[in-house]
């Protein structure tokens, strides 16, 4: 996506509601590549709404990744891997 | 146990049963740990709920198909497992009357947008736990939409199977979901000094 011309944009979205309903498909991935190419290619470049949400949902994901994952114990995956070893014995 | 119901049971030899443990079950260990974590707030209980989910997975293992989305079939026996033993010792009220809350949040009241100016830029000032517990501070059902979706990728048919729920609802509780989120960012970045007016 460039960068638009922010002075020459819309402030009010009249779709709001159907725009960020095709937003949130977008950034799960379940838009189709017509739907992504016509709001990325051309709403997002004219309407100021919805570059703004587009670029906060993204970067809400990207907070998410960053900050909100975690790794195991290691005592606990040595715990489950010597308890279905003891499994397979029996 | 429902697990049981899926058809068709495979007949894996011990060293299949092996391979497939190590090889397509273990490797989202530290995803089903988050998960885990993120229902319980709990590092104890996130503990047992992912040992219990392995043993289980183990245990049916017959039931898993080769080649299926294995991570996803994981993820649903530990969320049943959380549901089942864990949900009800929880501090959370035993029974969440889950339609009431799906009912007022899908009411007008909360569809409007409500923190419009939550900026791109004071997320970035957002260095520490403030995301983490925004997520944790939302309601059990609100914060596994989006694990599932925004942290681990799952698709909405995926998340669907995952929970037991229709497509439409997997879609609407991560709308909902979302904006409480965002509601919550928004405090904080009011705390921050960010104007959200």
């Amino acid at each position: 996506m460039s960068n638009p011309d922010q002075s020459r944009m819309k402030q009010d979205c009249e779709n709001q509601r159907e725009c960020m309903e095709m937003l949130q498909l977008i950034v799960d991935g379940e838009a189709s590549s017509e739907q992504k190419e016509h709001f990325l290619k051309h709403h997002l470049e004219e309407c100021m709404p919805c570059y703004k949400n587009y670029h906060l949902e993204v970067a809400i994901r990207q907070l998410l990744k960053s900050k909100c994952s975690g790794q195991a114990p290691q005592e606990l995956v040595d715990s489950i891997k010597s308890k279905v070893i003891q499994n397979l014995a029996h | 146990m429902e697990l049981e119901e899926e058809a068709p049971k495979q007949h894996y030899s011990d060293e299949e049963k092996q391979n497939i443990f190590n090889n397509e079950f273990m490797p989202h260990i530290n995803s089903m740990y988050n998960f885990a974590y993120r229902l319980t707030l709990d590092q104890d209980d996130s503990k047992d709920l992912v040992q219990d989910t392995y043993l289980k997975s183990y245990r049916f293992i017959d039931s898993f198909q080769k080649g299926t989305n294995a991570k996803a079939w994981l993820f649903r026996i530990l969320k049943n497992s959380f549901i089942n033993d864990y949900r009800k010792k929880s501090k959370e009220p035993s029974k969440v009357d889950y339609q009431e809350v799906e009912s007022y949040y899908n009411s007008e009241e909360v569809d409007r947008q409500i923190t419009p100016d939550l900026r791109v830029e004071a997320l970035k000032d957002m260095i520490g736990d403030e995301i983490s517990n925004a997520l944790n501070a939302l309601d059990v059902d609100f914060r596994t939409v989006i694990i599932l979706c925004d942290l681990e990728g799952f698709k909405y048919d995926e998340m669907a199977k995952i929970l037991d729920i229709p497509i439409g609802t997997v879609r609407s509780r991560l709308h909902r979901a979302r904006n409480l989120l965002k509601e919550k960012l928004s405090e904080y970045a009011k705390t921050m000094g960010y104007k959200t007016a």
